[in-house]
């Protein structure tokens, strides 16, 4: 039975539709959610994000989202890609101080590092706690993009390494999710986490 | 840190072009075919030019931006004729990951750049610069090198990058389509300029002249038009040819 994984829509910003056919190529059936009464009827939650950690606060509570989406959360497995994670932290520092949704006790950070900045391109993650989500993915390559980081020491499931920079990821509390890559941008292993995901 | 190596698309609708010297054109096929093929083929990214829509003070044809977009899962970049945040916003809900900008941000509004990188994150937003030798440096063009802009181009780096771009896509429009090496000077200066990445493009026409440019400026990327479109060699073979020669690349 297939499934019905809810993909939040919010605001300008964003690609969701190549989330939606990395999850429908994956095996799964996506609704796309605007209101609070849309999320009530999927059973899985994908939170995108592309744009500012700000922006993205400001669209979810425009949208109505914000309280419904962590009631939500509660029960229904979860998976933050990108932005989508960070916004899962307590605090984000891009464009001003935001407060996130403050499920995950975690601030979101510049990236410091020695090396261009945004971080742009394949690369690969170390797991340090073996999860379902990602179960036979060690050592593969996925795609970042992004200029922020997770800083967060209790949740974190993987780690990858940016010119001796080692940053958060994946993360995991119950059943929420967090993956700094691009799952949708990273080939067979992105379409394989999707997978993961459905199969929880 | 693997360098990324990138197929670009030149395309005057509907078909994707080879422009030789920025002049003669050659029809090479199909955006949304020779995209499938590359992103088969291993490429990290896609890069879709439209060569002529700011030229022609026309649109963008979304249309053919979802086609090509939907057989990838990788990154695809659009470029060509945007102008407005509402061109960003719908060539992001077209499929594109990153937008590519030049003529508009160097001509007439380079707050655009601000802008953009504020509502979409900076990671999204690329410039596209168009470099040409003069006296000691390199001079900013437009419209696929035909129009100058007295811009210095180190200088237009370091703002574009003041001013928020995640990227920059560098052209030189004395080496490209020529295939005969790129201009490493100045891919090193651009590179040595800015923090943000640095994409080079326009010259590749050995496995040998890649190698080079990474050694001698790092760029983050290499993208690759003529050396594909001829099927000189595959995607696979570069990253083949560049693993052996102890230059990391992705699988």
């Amino acid at each position: 039975m297939s499934q019905l994984i809810g993909l939040i829509n919010y605001g300008i910003a964003g690609n969701i539709h190549s989330i939606k056919k990395a999850i429908e190529k994956a095996g799964g059936t996506v609704k796309i959610v605007h209101s609070k009464e849309e999320l009530e009827s999927v059973e899985k939650i994908v939170i995108p994000g592309v744009g500012s950690f700000k922006d993205a606060m400001k669209e979810l509570e425009n949208a109505g989202l914000l309280e419904a989406l962590k009631d939500a959360m509660g029960t229904k497995p979860t998976l933050g890609i990108c932005l989508g994670m960070q916004i899962l932290s307590s605090l984000g520092f891009e464009y001003g101080k935001t407060a996130g949704l403050n499920v995950i006790n975690a601030e979101v950070k510049p990236m410091l590092v020695n090396a261009k900045v945004p971080h742009m391109g394949f690369n690969a993650i170390k797991i340090i706690k073996p999860n379902r989500l990602l179960f036979g993915l060690e050592n593969e390559e996925f795609y970042f993009m992004h200029s922020y980081e997770v800083v967060n020491y209790t949740d974190i499931t993987a780690l990858t390494d940016y010119a001796g920079h080692q940053f958060v990821s994946a993360i995991q509390k119950d059943n929420l999710y967090g993956v700094q890559f691009h799952p949708e941008k990273s080939r067979d292993a992105g379409i394989q986490l999707f997978k993961n995901f459905i199969a929880l | 840190m693997r360098t990324r190596i990138i197929a670009k698309l030149d395309v005057k609708p509907p078909f994707v072009v080879k422009p030789v010297h920025f002049e003669g054109l050659r029809k090479i096929g199909l955006p949304a075919n020779l995209a499938k093929k590359y992103y088969e083929q291993g490429a990290d990214e896609v890069m879709y030019i439209d060569i002529v829509a700011s030229l022609y003070q026309r649109e963008i044809l979304f249309s053919e931006i979802e086609q090509t977009a939907n057989e990838l899962f990788i990154p695809f970049g659009v470029g060509g004729g945007v102008k407005t945040i509402d061109d960003f916003s719908r060539l992001f809900h077209a499929g594109a990951d990153k937008v590519v900008i030049n003529t508009y941000a160097v001509q007439e509004n380079p707050n655009i750049i601000n802008q953009a990188a504020e509502i979409f994150g900076n990671q999204a937003i690329v410039v596209n610069i168009e470099a040409k030798r003069w006296d000691n440096g390199w001079e900013c063009y437009t419209d696929c090198g035909r129009i100058q802009s007295g811009k210095d181009v180190i200088a237009w780096a370091k703002e574009v990058e003041q001013r928020g771009a995640g990227e920059i896509l560098l052209q030189s429009v004395d080496y490209d389509g020529r295939q005969r090496g790129f201009d490493l000077e100045l891919a090193k200066c651009v590179v040595e300029a800015v923090t943000i990445p640095v994409v080079v493009t326009s010259g590749a026409g050995k496995l040998e002249e890649i190698k080079e440019l990474i050694d001698y400026a790092a760029p983050s990327g290499v993208a690759i038009a003529s050396l594909l479109h001829y099927d000189k060699y595959t995607i696979q073979d570069i990253k083949a040819y560049l693993r052996n020669n102890g230059i990391e690349v992705s699988k």
